[in-house]
């Protein structure tokens, strides 16, 4: 770190270039990824490491460094930014912990009106959470209202089971219901405004993952049902139209390809089978025939989380679930680049 | 807190004065219904924790054997789940045998330590090492036995035990002998129960959801139909509700019932040399799991077990003993996430000993299952005891050992995998014995690989799915220690145990998570008349949490501390008042999972 601010400064010195002024860091954990780790279901060992934009600064476990009496808690899930502020949705822990992005200093926690939350965006100066309630119960789930403010749930949106991802798009939400304990098989569309359900997508396919918004439309990952359901379904990608709110075109995989990790990057098309790294184009109407490249020389247990930033591809490896997890960054043609350890069971990436 | 107590003293006092009345005290005869452990564990460490051991400490059989054996107890929060490790072993790898039968689940394997109470047995038996050969699957690490004893004397006895602590923790026991040349009756009948909302020490939280009940029957009668036949018939009932407890950073809203019932019905005749033992057994087992107890939503899971067993001991000699086994036991299991199955196995054993001399005698077994379920590998052991001195006597041992897959393991809807192979355990130990006047020494040293092991690990997609994949090397060094003497108006008496452990994956060089290299206990009780103070010791080394051992948890030190007081002679009336964790100190044995600060206990016991 010391290092890098002597750069900085050392940089500075030119002193006619705004764009250095513009990359001012905002604290030690600008300019980098925070790698959220949930830990193991039932121990307080959620953690987050931090790795600098330039792979050269890393710090296992940024946020007990900077909160050493804190403890992050059990099974943290995603990471939401809002201004300066990153909320720390951890699930089984039922809160939010709300600490400063670029310094990870502790803020604030949100602990009451949550039950089993998942992911968290950000519409209309509002925070929205998808929440399980129980796993046994399918009428209970709904995505809360987070005030951004004083940090408190201000209201619940019920929704069909098992509401997991959520993007923002025009002041509206996109919920995916990957289906919680079951399998779901649509996205509902919230308004913010009115902070209800203006409409559920069915997609013609089950346990919708990932999805992403790029050119006015609405990109879906379905992974279909696992063979051990007994009750085996396609993946499928699908395309919906933002506007008319309907599925415009879709793409079926192969029995027994479950796909996910959508991650789309101005033209290109990410996603993974088992330990394959697939791309292809936006505007492709088949899959690619070949992976673009294996995760398998590096020994990776199954990709348990992926992202493509900053020109490169990033793969955390939950390896056994009980010993640290590993990061593996690619170059985007699949050369191996940088290797880390992290925490236990690297669960997502979050580029500040 | 106070004035419950005085009640509470108050109406136990009252009520049970009167009903005090004589009968001739006799000495027991011990007859131990699991004739194997007696005849066949000469070559092997044994430790016999009798009814006072059992009465000095709490109900559950994790706490008794916690400060009393070498074994790591890996408890979710006091009285929640509570699994062993014994020898470096896993969960699985250590069987509970009630009666001479293995009761450890047939749905995930192990025991829960915490649905057992001790009351309800005459002994408890820590067995160290195999013995795969008698008790078949889990029998890796150790074998702990609870034994009732039927014994056909004369005896007329009632006593009643409470108990009241801090957390609000109740517990009440009353057993009842009645016997005659002819017939034998043992009922006991247990209830447990606390708040236990202990505060988190250094945190500013209380243990929430954990509050726990249980109640248990135990009922063991005979009949001596005549000098030559008996019939015995054993009965275990236990009926456990628990909130499991959350984490320092995680609340809960779960609640769990346990449902498990034990039933032994054995015909015994002794025919000039031969001894046969024709058993009939049948074993329920029952969990209901309510994620939110406000809830009428569960899951669950049960089996049920019969078994017939025949058993034939011929005492070719006074020096040799030949016992054979024949046994047939059914399993049948469902739940919400496994389908309906069944699984038969038959299995054959031979059990051999030979005293060749007053100084040195050997045993050999070997045992062989037939199952269409997996391939089942022959079992055996080897073992020799040699008194070199009339201080100094050796010890040792071979033998293989297996633990099978489990319900879980075979049939989980979507995980379940039908192509496992039993874990198998090959192992060695020496140890010595050394004894001078009231006191003895056992060391030991071990050293086992296990082969197999079973691991439930995500395939490629994400799904877990039981395989069998590490090799794990074991070994390590046993020290038990005991000294007791008796004066005039007093005595005094020392236990200790010791145990060293490297329990190492092979292919990573790391230590099994959860399994301390260190750990020891020591007890020493000093009675002045009627007066007995007692001070327990438990010291637990660092244990690993995670499979690549960057995270562990610190070691610890905690120490009890009780007084008694005795009144009356032939049928005394016993105060006891017990501290409990002495200074005060925080600890976990598992991650995340804060056990207990001080706290106090009194305890009375009646004689009738």
């Amino acid at each position: 770190m010391i290092a890098a601010i002597a750069v900085f400064f050392a940089s500075c010195s030119d002193d006619d270039n705004q764009q250095i002024i513009d990359d001012l860091p905002l604290g030690a954990y600008d300019n980098g990824v925070l790698i959220l780790n949930e830990g193991n279901f039932g121990q307080d060992n959620s953690t987050i490491s931090f790795l600098s934009n330039d792979l050269a600064d890393f710090q296992v476990s940024a946020f007990s460094t900077v909160n050493p009496t804190k403890i992050l808690g059990n099974t943290a899930q995603d990471i939401g930014f809002y201004d300066d502020y990153a909320f720390v949705v951890v699930n089984a822990s039922n809160k939010i912990e709300i600490v400063n992005r670029y310094t990870l200093e502790y803020v604030a926690t949100v602990d009451t009106g949550l039950d089993n939350p998942r992911y968290i965006a950000f519409a209309n100066g509002k925070g929205y959470v998808t929440n399980w309630g129980d796993a046994s119960v399918t009428t209970d789930d709904y995505v809360a209202i987070l005030n951004v403010s004083n940090y408190t749930i201000s209201g619940t949106i019920p929704v069909v089971e098992g509401p997991e991802r959520i993007i923002e798009n025009n002041g509206k939400l996109y919920v995916a219901h990957k289906g919680g304990y079951g399998y779901g098989n649509t996205v509902s569309v919230i308004s913010s405004t009115s902070n209800s359900v203006t409409n559920s997508i069915a997609l013609g396919a089950d346990v919708p993952n990932s999805l992403q918004i790029e050119n006015g439309s609405l990109y879906v990952m379905c992974g279909g049902k696992p063979d051990w359901t007994m009750d085996e379904t396609l993946g499928k990608f699908v395309k919906i139209n933002l506007s008319s709110e309907t599925v415009t075109s879709s793409i079926d995989f192969a029995t027994g390809n479950h796909p996910s990790n959508l991650v789309i990057d101005g033209s290109d098309v990410y996603y993974t089978v088992d330990l394959g790294i697939f791309k292809m184009n936006l505007t492709a109407t088949s899959l690619p025939s070949t992976e673009l490249f294996s995760t398998n020389s590096q020994g990776v247990y199954g990709v348990y989380s992926f992202a493509v930033a900053n020109d490169k591809i990033f793969v955390g490896d939950a390896l056994d679930y009980s010993a640290n997890g590993k990061v593996y960054i690619y170059s985007k043609t699949g050369n191996l680049e940088k290797e880390l350890t992290v925490g236990v069971t690297p669960t997502g990436f979050y580029f500040n | 807190m106070f004035k419950k107590l005085a009640l509470f003293f108050a109406l136990t006092a009252c009520s049970l004065i009167w009903s005090q009345q004589d009968s001739i005290f006799h000495l027991r005869e011990v007859v131990l219904v699991d004739s194997q452990l007696k005849n066949f564990s000469d070559t092997q460490n044994t430790i016999q924790l009798n009814d006072s051991v059992i009465k000095n400490n709490q109900a559950s059989l994790t706490s008794l054997l916690r400060y009393n054996s070498v074994i790591y107890f890996k408890e979710n929060g006091n009285g929640m789940v509570s699994s062993p490790s014994f020898r470096g072993t896993t969960a699985q790898q250590t069987a509970v045998i009630w009666n001479g039968i293995n009761i450890n689940s047939q749905l995930n394997g192990q025991t829960d330590f915490n649905t057992l109470t001790t009351n309800g047995f005459n002994s408890i038996t820590v067995r160290a090492g195999g013995g795969s050969v008698i008790y078949g699957s889990g029998a890796v690490g150790g074998t702990i036995h609870l034994n009732n004893e039927i014994a056909f004397k004369e005896k007329f006895e009632n006593q009643l035990r409470l108990n009241y602590g801090s957390f609000e923790t109740f517990g009440a026991n009353y057993t009842l002998d009645i016997a005659t040349d002819k017939i034998f009756a043992n009922v006991s009948i247990s209830h447990n129960q606390s708040e236990n909302d202990y505060e988190y020490i250094g945190f500013d939280k209380k243990n929430a959801n954990g509050q726990y009940e249980n109640t248990s029957f135990n009922s063991n009668v005979g009949y001596r139909i005549n000098r030559n036949n008996e019939i015995k018939f054993f009965s275990y009932l236990f009926d456990g509700s628990r909130n499991f407890s959350g984490t320092i950073a995680s609340s809960s809203k779960s609640n769990y019932l346990d449902f498990n019932t034990r039933n032994l019905l054995e015909w015994t005749n002794f025919s000039g040399l031969f001894t046969s033992k024709t058993k009939v057994a049948y074993l329920t087992e029952e969990y209901k799991y309510f994620e939110n107890k406000a809830l009428e939503n569960f899951t669950t899971g049960n089996t049920n077990t019969f078994i017939a067993k025949y058993d034939l001991l011929y005492n070719w000699s006074s020096k040799i003993k030949i016992n054979s086994i024949v046994d047939y036991t059914q399993n049948a299991g469902n739940g919400s996430s496994l389908s309906e199955n069944k699984r038969e196995i038959g299995s054959f054993s031979l059990l051999f000993k030979h005293q060749i001399t007053k100084k040195f005698s050997y045993e050999a077994s070997i045992r062989k299952e037939i199952t269409s379920n997996y391939k089942s590998p022959l079992l055996y052991s080897l073992g020799g005891n040699l008194q070199v001195f009339k201080w100094y006597a050796l010890k040792f041992s071979g033998s293989k050992n297996f633990r099978i897959p489990t319900f879980n393991d075979l049939y989980w809807q979507g995980s379940g995998n039908l192509n496992l192979k039993p874990e198998s355990s090959l192992q060695a130990e020496i140890g010595q014995v050394f004894s001078y006047k009231n006191a003895s020494l056992t060391t030991t040293a071990f050293y086992s690989k296990i082969t197999d092991m079973l691991r439930w690990l995500p395939n490629s997609s994400g799904q877990w799915q039981p395989t069998n994949t590490d090799k794990v090397s074991i070994y390590g060094l046993e020290a038990l220690f005991h000294w007791k003497k008796d004066f005039t108006n007093s005595s005094i008496q020392l236990n200790g145990t010791y145990a060293y452990t490297v329990s190492e994956n092979e292919d990573t060089k790391k230590q099994l998570i959860y399994v301390p290299f260190h750990k020891a206990t020591s007890s020493v009780a000093f009675r002045y008349r009627r007066t007995t103070f007692t001070y327990q010791n438990l010291f637990n080394g660092v244990v690993y949490t995670s499979s690549d051992n960057a995270y562990e948890l610190k070691e610890y030190l905690v120490s009890n501390a009780s007084i008694s007081y005795e009144i009356g002679n032939k049928k005394p009336l016993r105060l006891g008042f017990q501290v409990l964790n002495l200074e005060n100190k925080p600890y976990q044995n598992v991650l995340s999972r804060p056990m207990p600060g001080r706290n106090y206990m009194m305890n009375l016991t009646f004689n009738f």
